[in-house]
């Protein structure tokens, strides 16, 4: 299944707002995969520099991503499928 | 899945049952209470709090395609608090008990109306609820050890006594088995512990002991 980062632009944003965040995108991935859309939330990075987040997501499709993040009323910027590369791969 | 998730999926599973856009802050104090619930009853503190009248099928399992809901505003506001309530408590993780902390200073909707019902203020709801947090549940149990010994019981109390389905139990009410009274100008319906022996019927009662 493809992965996805989801861009987020959160000045001023707590830590506590970034789990609380959370632990809604993880809810609502649960729900619609129990609705036979599966959508998993991978982990996300919080650049503090630039209060940027970037969270990845792993999903059939940007679609489902989202409205993963729609139905958890997180914002984003941007959405886009990414290529994954470890170090095991090159 | 930890009860804040368990608490969240319960949430979604009420709004959508009411056929709801949005999972509310109402929804999420729901499935906060069901997350803790046994037998349709969530019991904090002092108080036990039937489910059913808020309209929670709780023996019910979510079914086949069902409407897309999303968190609504005053559901986020909610989550926030409650992680924030877990920080300050110096919890790694959110909670139910987080969640049902966050309601403390709610006055309206369906915490409001949970709080003049039964009588509930923040103070001592925050303290209901601290003392689930910290696992101890020794008032809770005490209180319902008091309640166990009170000659007249609730359907729900009467039910966990003889360790049957609520739902078991309210057949029994209907059927005739069990007399049931009605409090004077009120819903409620009360049954007299001594009468639950009359449906228990001794195993091979037809044959004699050797």
């Amino acid at each position: 299944m493809p992965f996805f980062v989801v861009k987020r632009d959160l000045p001023g944003v707590t830590p506590e707002v970034l789990q609380s965040a959370g632990l809604r995108a993880k809810t609502c991935c649960a729900e619609m995969t129990g609705e036979g859309q599966p959508v998993r939330w991978v982990r996300s990075f919080f650049l503090p520099e630039t209060a940027q987040t970037h969270c990845y997501f792993e999903a059939a499709s940007k679609t489902a991503v989202e409205e993963a993040n729609q139905r958890a009323r997180i914002p984003f910027t941007l959405i886009t499928e990414v290529m994954e590369m470890t170090p095991e791969m090159v | 899945m930890n009860d804040a998730d368990l608490a969240a999926s319960f949430a979604i599973f009420a709004a959508k049952q009411q056929g709801a856009n949005e999972v509310t802050a109402d929804h999420i104090l729901v499935g906060c209470l069901r997350a803790i619930s046994r037998f349709g009853i969530a019991t904090l503190g002092p108080w036990s709090v039937d489910l059913e009248p808020m309209g929670v099928d709780w023996v019910r399992q979510p079914e086949g395609p069902r409407p897309k809901v999303a968190y609504s505003q005053d559901a986020v506001d909610l989550f926030d608090r409650a992680a924030l309530i877990a920080k300050s408590s110096g919890d790694p993780a959110v909670g139910a008990n987080h969640l049902l902390a966050a309601f403390a200073a709610e006055e309206g909707g369906l915490m409001g109306q949970l709080k003049r019902e039964h009588g509930i203020s923040s103070a001592s709801w925050r303290a209901a609820v601290a003392r689930m947090g910290a696992g101890d549940n020794k008032p809770a149990r005490v209180e319902s050890e008091k309640k166990s010994a009170r000659e007249y019981l609730t359907p729900e109390e009467a039910a966990e006594a003889l360790g049957v389905h609520v739902q078991t139990m309210r057949a029994y009410i209907r059927s005739g088995r069990l007399p049931a009274f009605r409090v004077a100008g009120e819903r409620a319906i009360r049954l007299l512990r001594a009468d639950l022996e009359k449906v228990l019927e001794p195993l091979n009662g037809d044959k004699k002991e050797e």
